[in-house]
């Protein structure tokens, strides 16, 4: 017995009625009104703000968040140098006497930021499942909710209304958070655009959870199963990831045979010599001719040879999106990344994080030159950015987790779902 | 007993007042016909067919189980039945969904409260969820609190309001979109017999206004005297639909008491009329008079007119009648000869 209803628009809305009577506006499952939105919304956040629980809540996060930011604080400038400006420990030249030239600049701002903004969406992710896990199983369980449900509410507007509230309450943490982000800004070496667009992801990411965590709190019964399912769900798209990522390695590692292009020392090798003036030079031995050891194309063109060597690589362009998943990934990938001139020598977590999975996303070359200048041909060093990805993934769970909720809200009911009550 | 219960016993607010022409089941009542529904192997409702008609008050009757929650349910359109049609206030629950709940007003037997907000903000937040105007919502609230005697609380969170505050604000909350059919779910458990008393007057008004009002209770006292119509429900199936009217013209039990026991017992015996002392009752039958002999007998009587019959001759044959009435109310009568049908 699983009926299938549609809750079908009203064809013609009873003017049979002779009594002046409120005309419903016909609605369907999906009908999305702003004044429906606003009911709702102001429904839950009324009743949010108005347990004490939450105003604790946050002000043990504010708490938290300025300690988090101390010690990161400390904690970068044992890593980096006490102040902004690190010294080099070398002399080159000692008549100068004076290191003041070598004096370096190396912000603490992206590493003291990336750690910050992975704090606080490691947080967000720990509270967000909180604030929506319980939204529509705690309400049948409370006996509220069908109370809802028979108004004129349509169920899209009770989901995405209940979304939309344990969303604002999820970004009202990451604004008490907002100080202390802008804080390592002052340490210099990140730009406010990078703050902007994190922030921006924070906050979809942040929803994301939240529609997650609404989505199992319509699929079971109980409020503790939706919590632990929610928590689940985001630590498997924030660790669960990464270790399957790892695990994959051996099934995409293969040997290749890859066109190489090596320097002919594979074959005759360069026999070196002392030359007149007692200087160690390379010598071509079939030509005795000297190599030079400059990086003049054509002269290493004439010394390197393509070859196909079998060799073992991991052809991770086959399971980055495994990574790409990773909502840390989406964050420190999307970062407006600073001009590389400004980045050498800088730690920073999300600038190396980007790196690595688009060099993932790369995977090995086709061809391998380990000639001339040394860089690795074919590694194009591609910067195609990893994040669209990740966040359409992320994005899509969310909307799925929606859709979810908004079939399971629908009345009439023809199917329970197990141990669920009506009212 | 809170400050709303203990205020003195004040009018109820009217409501506003809506003449209506008497509609008939079909477009403003309820028809139920053949309507079943299973939980998994359990058959909550089997087979129940019933009319509740507008401008009157109609009794659900039925024991604990009988399926008139999981019947009220699916007259709410919060269930689909499994088989048969429903029509509310000319609606079908669970095609034309929204249409019917505009018209529908839905009191679930258990339910929450939005336990932070204000007696006065659960109303308003209802009529935004019935789309009413801020303003409109705000005025509705007022006078359903006023209706349901809840105007000292309005402005209290609704957690520290009692039982039967939270069941009158419940009632309140299923008017707030002036439905045209009201559905109960026990609406008097748990409300002092002041409240008994003014739910009463309530859904005899909101009757009289044209409204179908259908009242699921166990409890038959109360019913019966709210009550114009009953439908009798037992396994899930309607056993029995009947006016209280025709309930009072069936055979029933009576109580004669006369200031002389042993006069009115010998006066039974001489006429022929089958009677029994209240002091041994039959047991397993209840029976209200058992707990105290006060020299009451009880006599089976086909009607109301054989009633009177007794009484007049009893009085000419100069037994000193104090009092006499049908021993239970017209419900319960049916109610318990029902449930003997069926063992």
């Amino acid at each position: 017995m699983s009926h299938v209803v549609e809750v079908v628009p009203e064809p013609g809305e009873a003017p049979a009625a002779p009594e002046t009577r409120r005309t419903p506006r016909p609605t369907g499952t999906w009908t999305l009104r702003a004044r429906g939105l606003r009911t709702v919304v102001e429904l839950e956040l009324r009743q949010r703000v108005r347990s004490a629980r939450w105003r604790v809540a946050l002000g043990a996060w504010f708490v938290v968040c300025g300690l988090v930011t101390w010690l990161t604080f400390r904690a970068s400038a044992q890593l980096v140098g006490p102040d902004y400006v690190r010294y080099a420990d070398y002399d080159t030249d000692e008549a100068f006497g004076s290191n003041l030239n070598l004096t370096m600049h190396v912000p603490r701002g992206p590493l003291i930021f990336g750690l910050i903004v992975f704090f606080v969406l490691l947080a967000g992710f720990l509270v967000a499942p909180t604030l929506s896990a319980g939204s529509i199983n705690g309400d049948r369980e409370a006996g509220t909710l069908a109370t809802l449900q028979v108004t004129l509410l349509s169920p899209a507007e009770i989901a995405v209304g209940k979304l939309l509230a344990g969303w604002a309450a999820a970004v009202a943490f990451l604004v008490v958070a907002l100080p202390f982000v802008i804080v390592s800004l002052a340490a210099g070496g990140v730009r406010v655009v990078s703050l902007a667009v994190t922030l921006v992801l924070l906050v979809v990411l942040l929803g994301v959870v939240c529609a997650i965590g609404l989505g199992f709190s319509a699929l079971v019964s109980r409020t503790t199963a939706s919590a632990l399912l929610t928590y689940l769900t985001v630590l498997a798209l924030t660790v669960g990831t990464v270790i399957l990522f790892g695990l994959t390695f051996p099934l995409i590692t293969q040997t290749d045979e890859v066109p190489t292009y090596e320097s002919s020392a594979v074959d005759p090798g360069i026999v070196y010599q002392t030359d007149e003036n007692g200087d160690t030079v390379e010598v071509d031995p079939t030509t005795g001719l000297q190599v030079t050891d400059d990086d003049d194309a054509a002269s290493s063109d004439s010394s390197c040879t393509w070859t196909t060597e079998a060799t073992s690589r991991s052809h991770t362009e086959r399971t980055w999106w495994l990574l790409a998943a990773n909502p840390f990934v989406v964050v420190a990938d999307a970062a407006p990344a600073a001009p590389a001139a400004a980045r050498f020598g800088v730690p920073d977590p999300l600038g190396e994080i980007r790196d690595g999975v688009r060099e993932v996303r790369e995977g090995p070359a086709d061809r391998e030159d380990w000639c001339g200048d040394g860089t690795v041909a074919g590694t194009t060093g591609s910067t195609a950015p990893v994040w669209p990805w990740g966040l359409g993934v992320n994005l899509l769970l969310g909307a799925g987790a929606v859709w979810l909720t908004v079939r399971r809200l629908r009345i009439p009911q023809g199917t329970l779902p197990r141990g669920t009550r009506v009212a | 007993m809170s400050r709303a219960d203990a205020s003195p016993p004040a009018p109820p607010a009217p409501l506003p007042a809506r003449p209506r022409p008497p509609g008939d089941a079909a477009s403003d009542g309820i028809v139920a016909v053949g309507v079943r529904r299973s939980f998994g192997s359990v058959r909550a409702v089997d087979s129940i067919t019933f009319t509740a008609r507008p401008g009157r008050v109609t009794a659900l009757v039925g024991p604990n189980g009988a399926g008139k929650t999981t019947l009220l349910l699916m007259l709410a359109g919060l269930l689909v039945p499994d088989a048969g049609t429903l029509r509310v206030a000319g609606h079908d629950p669970v095609t034309e969904s929204a249409g019917a709940r505009a018209r529908t007003g839905w009191m679930p037997d258990t339910f929450g409260t939005w336990d932070s907000l204000t007696a006065r903000e659960v109303l308003t937040t209802v009529g935004a969820a019935y789309f009413l105007e801020a303003d409109q919502a705000r005025e509705r609230a007022d006078e359903l609190l006023r209706t349901v005697h809840l105007e000292d609380l309005a402005d209290a969170p609704a957690r520290v309001l009692s039982r039967g505050q939270k069941q009158r604000l419940g009632l309140a909350r299923a008017l707030v979109h002036d439905p045209q059919v009201l559905l109960l779910d026990e609406p008097a458990s748990g409300l002092d017999p002041r409240s008994r008393v003014d739910l009463r007057v309530l859904l005899r008004r909101l009757a009289s206004e044209g409204r179908t009002v259908l009242v699921s209770s166990h409890v038959l006292t109360e019913l019966d005297e709210l009550a114009d119509d009953a439908v009798f429900v037992s396994h899930g199936r309607t056993v029995r639909e009947s006016t209280l009217a025709s309930a009072t013209g069936e055979r029933r039990t009576w109580r004669l008491r006369a200031l002389d026991p042993v006069v009115l017992g010998a006066w039974l015996e001489d006429t022929g009329v089958t009677f029994r002392r209240a002091a041994d009752a039959v047991p397993g039958e209840p029976d209200h008079s058992a707990a105290s002999d006060d020299g009451s007998v009880q006599v089976e009587l086909d009607d109301d007119e054989s009633a009177a019959g007794l009484v007049r001759a009893a009085v000419l044959a100069g037994v000193p009648l104090v009092s006499v009435a049908p021993a239970n109310g017209a419900l319960e009568q049916v109610y318990l000869s029902l449930e003997e049908e069926r063992r």
